[in-house]
């Protein structure tokens, strides 16, 4: 068994924080994971993209063919999509990407990742809402194991925005499954 | 071994520093190599540790040099930038033979270059980039558990041999957050009788970068090769991978021996018989890994443009069998990109 992921958006949209949420969550059910982030010298505004690999055994932290790839911005697709294997899914940001995909090869499925935040009420829970839209498509992590997981994500002070940000993974989970 | 983590590289060499009894920590913040003062700042109070944010590596490099010399373990850690100011300070710390460990997480060169990960500092680390006939001892991890492992080894063989050890990391290695299990803590012995402790009641011990006529620092020199004769017989350190029946051996370390082992897999369901060596000390060189190896291709493939490629080629028969492959800037290859590689040499 061997699943992988990348996830890119610009610096400040919180992709490397739901892609650490997600390897901590498949750690802790025993799988071997590598979290690999990269990205650029920007403290805002740069690429930020992180590959994962979910497997029974140690491999390449580096990504030939993605299982799923989610973007949440336009170069991000324009960079990325050939990174998809065939029969892969690529889950687009509808809110802030109007280009089409080249690929014709894969499944497309588009999320208004940032109009649905600002739905459930808080513009800076999009990346849960994207979290939640790939989590429709994994069957190595459990939803709820993952939103559990969420707590681990804020410190006291902030624990007020806990429920938020499951809400959010719901959301887009929903979302994602009416797109089917 | 103790208890199972999820852990970024940096952080899992900082820890596992500190579990080795590495209490001394001087560096200067610079990616992607930041973490590793920050781990260590943040530990510092709960830990007794000491911690100096120094004004500039060429500072930092002399701070572990003088902790050295105490006989008490110390580490400092940078990148390629902060690597070079240190040169002076290895070669010092070379000739007086003191047992500190220097980390550079290798980021793309020259100069400022970029901070994604790149292999360019071999030759710096391995041929020595400092003056003199010197050489220091290279850990090359592949993962965040050997990383952590190999922090525990670079203690035990610089003081072992009274030689600096640096620790090759690369910007995908410390970035990266792997499962691991931390190594156990110790408290390292730090009684020797070599050591700058004072010298009340005991006779005073000498430890000197300065050689006393040609024929003295020759006598010098002639022990250091002596001690680098031994360390070269004693420490090569290696992994091989189905090498036993491949036609094509692949030859690399670090992060991008990961990928390689992507490659091999893809390779070996299509049946090509591909094997890796993967040298886990850069020096002294694993040759003893390719004795036997007469019929085989070999395939180098780095992020930089080649420069272990000299050294496999020292350790193999037929030097015309050598072939390389290898991204620089910050460009990394995918496994697919290497299997591509690989059906290209096959089909020769």
């Amino acid at each position: 068994m061997r699943h992988e992921l990348i996830f890119s958006g610009i610096g400040g949209q919180g992709v490397m924080l739901i892609g650490e949420l997600l390897c901590s969550t498949a750690v802790k059910e025993g799988y071997t994971v590598t979290f690999a982030p990269s990205y650029g010298q920007e403290k805002r505004g740069g690429r930020t993209m992180c590959q994962i690999v979910v497997s029974g055994e140690m491999g390449s932290p580096v990504i030939s063919a993605a299982d799923l790839l989610m973007v949440m911005d336009e170069k991000s697709l324009v960079e990325y999509e050939h990174l998809v294997k065939e029969q892969g899914y690529i889950i687009i940001n509808s809110s802030l990407i109007s280009i089409e995909p080249t690929r014709k090869d894969v499944q497309i499925i588009k999320v208004p990742i940032n109009d649905l935040a600002q739905e459930v009420g808080n513009a800076k829970t999009a990346n849960m809402i994207a979290l939640g839209a790939v989590l429709q498509f994994l069957n190595f992590v459990d939803k709820e194991q993952v939103k559990t997981k969420v707590v681990d994500q804020f410190p006291p002070s902030k624990a007020h925005l806990v429920e938020i940000n499951q809400k959010a993974i719901e959301v887009g989970f929903a979302y994602a499954a009416s797109t089917k | 071994m103790g208890e199972k983590v999820f852990m970024q590289g940096n952080a899992a060499l900082a820890e596992s520093a500190i579990r080795a009894g590495c209490r001394f920590f001087f560096g200067y913040p610079i990616t992607p190599s930041s973490e590793l003062p920050e781990y260590y700042a943040a530990k510092a109070p709960q830990e007794n540790l000491v911690f100096v944010q120094a004004e500039t590596e060429v500072a930092a490099f002399n701070m572990i040099a003088g902790v050295a010399s105490t006989g008490k373990r110390v580490m400092t850690g940078t990148s390629g930038p902060g690597f070079s100011l240190g040169m002076e300070a290895m070669s010092y710390m070379s000739a007086a033979g003191l047992p500190a460990v220097v980390v550079n997480v290798m980021r793309p060169g020259p100069a400022d270059g970029d901070i994604l990960a790149a292999q360019g500092d071999y030759f710096q680390a391995v041929k020595g980039g400092g003056h003199g006939d010197y050489n220091i001892i290279v850990l090359a991890p592949y993962s965040v558990q050997e990383t952590a492992d190999l922090t525990v080894k670079a203690f035990e063989l610089a003081f072992k041999y009274r030689n600096p050890v640096v620790i090759l990391s690369d910007a995908m290695l410390a970035k990266m957050m792997e499962s691991l299990e931390l190594p156990e803590r110790i408290t390292p012995n730090e009684n020797y009788d070599w050591t700058m402790t004072g010298a009340k009641g005991r006779k005073h011990n000498v430890i000197t970068t300065c050689g006393d006529g040609p024929i003295q620092w020759e006598n010098y020199n002639l022990a250091l090769q002596k001690k680098y004769k031994k360390i070269a017989d004693n420490e090569q350190r290696w992994e091989s991978y189905q090498v036993e029946d491949a036609e094509i051996i692949m030859v690399a370390f670090g992060s991008v021996a990961r990928i390689a082992l992507g490659a091999m897999k893809k390779a070996r369901a299509e049946g090509m018989k591909v094997g890796i060596i993967r040298p886990i000390t850069l020096w002294p060189f694993p040759q003893k890994a390719f004795v036997g190896l007469d019929q085989q291709d070999f395939f180098v493939t780095e992020l930089n443009a080649g420069q272990m490629v000299e050294d496999v080629k020292l350790s193999v028969k037929d030097k015309e069998r050598v072939s390389f492959y290898g991204r620089m800037g910050g460009m990394t290859p995918t496994p697919n990109e290497l299997y591509e590689k690989l059906c290209e040499l096959y089909r020769k």
